[in-house]
């Protein structure tokens, strides 16, 4: 895949966070990968077509989801990775998908993004791409949402 | 769940029976069954229906005349014209009296079906329209693509899905919709279910000669040409929405939970004599 393709999700990631209680995201790690992606806890998966087509993951950690979700809603206690805290994070994901549509449309494509699907479980295979993909790690205050980014352009 | 009233118009008997069989299975229920004009509009003030099926020849007036009277005691009233010639001037006059939509005998049930619920959207309630017009024609494509993909036959169910997860031991892989409405299809099965899959699948010999990534693989496949197809009956019918699938994503493991929150999701099981082949079609509430 090509890696301009990455920017529009890491962009996304950097705005919408703040807007929704986390200060200062960061890029941590970025690599390459060409095997199946690995379900850390929560990994909901979006689909990409038109011009633009593929998969993404926003994969991370259960405790992180929690995190995250009791972030989202102003500091309530999540103690369970219950329907409410499953409904911030399937949230979260279609802000940054949207946004991250957005960006790409801004770069001349086309997009639709389907809604998000959202698995729970550990050492799952995920597998989005046939070829390799990208995966960014970003940093929430220490706490790391990973982004396997495999979308193309459409030819 | 409520029933949505129909009356019939139509002057042969066999007609009137088909239709009402065909709709004995739905959540329409014939209320009224009229001979002729002067019947029709005789019942139309009796029951209230919520939509009519209108033939075009009456022995007392046609088609036309009928609805115009119709709709002269109910200006709202949502008329089908169901004829045996359908051309462009039968169409501009039905349209001058309020006609709203014009089948040719004879009809499809799954025609009829989407046109009645089309005029009754917001009658027949969002739940049965999503289950009528959008998750059957995923049900008929499983069903279809199952014959086709691995010669096996099934036994198909379908039925609004209720649980907060969908629980997977072995292979699922879902594919995203976008358009109108958008959501996601999701073909899962057990791992065993799988590897016979992928093994009628390749007229492999045995299943042990067939790897974990080649039997998901099988399956990925398969998916995307069965929701693929499914996409396409809604497209043939609802001609101005173009709905599409999003590349699959795949997962494989144990005791994985899928959830979907704020989806409307209908279950489809498919009894085979390889297991049970199972499809969740999710569609995202509202416009």
């Amino acid at each position: 895949m090509d890696a301009k393709l990455v920017n529009p999700f890491v962009d996304a990631f950097i705005t919408v966070m703040p807007q929704i209680g986390f200060p200062e995201p960061k890029r941590a790690k970025l690599y390459v990968r060409d095997q199946n992606a690995v379900g850390l806890g929560v990994s909901v998966v979006v689909g990409f077509t038109k011009q633009i087509r593929g998969n993404v993951v926003y994969n991370m950690e259960e405790e992180t989801a929690k995190y995250i979700a009791s972030t989202m809603m102003m500091g309530m206690p999540v103690a369970e990775f219950d329907a409410m805290a499953q409904s911030a994070i399937s949230e979260m994901s279609n802000m940054l998908t949207a946004n991250a549509a957005t960006n790409l449309t801004g770069m001349g494509f086309e997009v639709d993004i389907s809604t998000p699907s959202l698995s729970i479980g550990k050492n799952f295979q995920v597998k989005i791409s046939d070829s390799q993909y990208l995966t960014v790690e970003m940093d929430l205050g220490g706490h790391i949402v990973e982004l396997d980014i495999a979308v193309d352009q459409n030819n | 769940m409520e029933k949505v009233k129909v009356m019939v118009v139509d002057d042969s008997k066999v007609s009137r029976a088909m239709l009402e069989r065909t709709l004995a299975r739905t959540n329409f229920e014939v209320v009224a069954m009229a001979r002729d004009a002067a019947e029709a509009v005789k019942m139309y003030s009796e029951y209230s229906p919520a939509v009519v099926t209108m033939d075009m020849n009456l022995p007392d007036a046609d088609g036309i005349e009928c609805s115009k009277r119709i709709h002269a005691i109910d200006p709202e009233a949502k008329i089908v014209m169901i004829s045996a010639m359908k051309d462009a001037s039968l169409v501009a006059k039905g349209r001058e009296v309020g006609i709203s939509a014009f089948l040719q005998k004879p009809v499809s049930p799954n025609e009829l079906l989407d046109t009645l619920m089309i005029l009754c959207q917001n009658k027949a309630g969002k739940v049965a329209v999503l289950r009528e017009s959008y998750a059957k024609p995923f049900m008929r494509a499983l069903q279809q693509g199952l014959f086709s993909l691995i010669g096996v036959h099934s036994e198909v169910e379908l039925e609004l899905d209720e649980r907060r997860f969908l629980e997977v031991s072995g292979v699922a892989v879902i594919i995203g919709l976008t358009g109108y409405p958008s959501g996601r299809a999701i073909v899962y099965m057990e791992a065993e279910t799988m590897r016979k899959f992928a093994m009628v699948m390749l007229e492999e010999e045995g299943a042990e000669s067939i790897g974990d990534d080649e039997a998901s693989e099988s399956v990925e496949e398969a998916a995307n040409i069965i929701v693929g197809r499914g996409v396409s009956n809604i497209n043939d019918v609802f001609k101005d929405k173009e709905m599409r699938i999003t590349p699959p994503g795949t997962i494989c493991g144990v005791d994985i939970r899928i959830a979907s929150p704020k989806l409307t999701t209908f279950r489809v099981v498919a009894k085979t004599r390889i297991g049970d082949i199972k499809m969740n079609i999710g569609f995202a509430e509202g416009e």
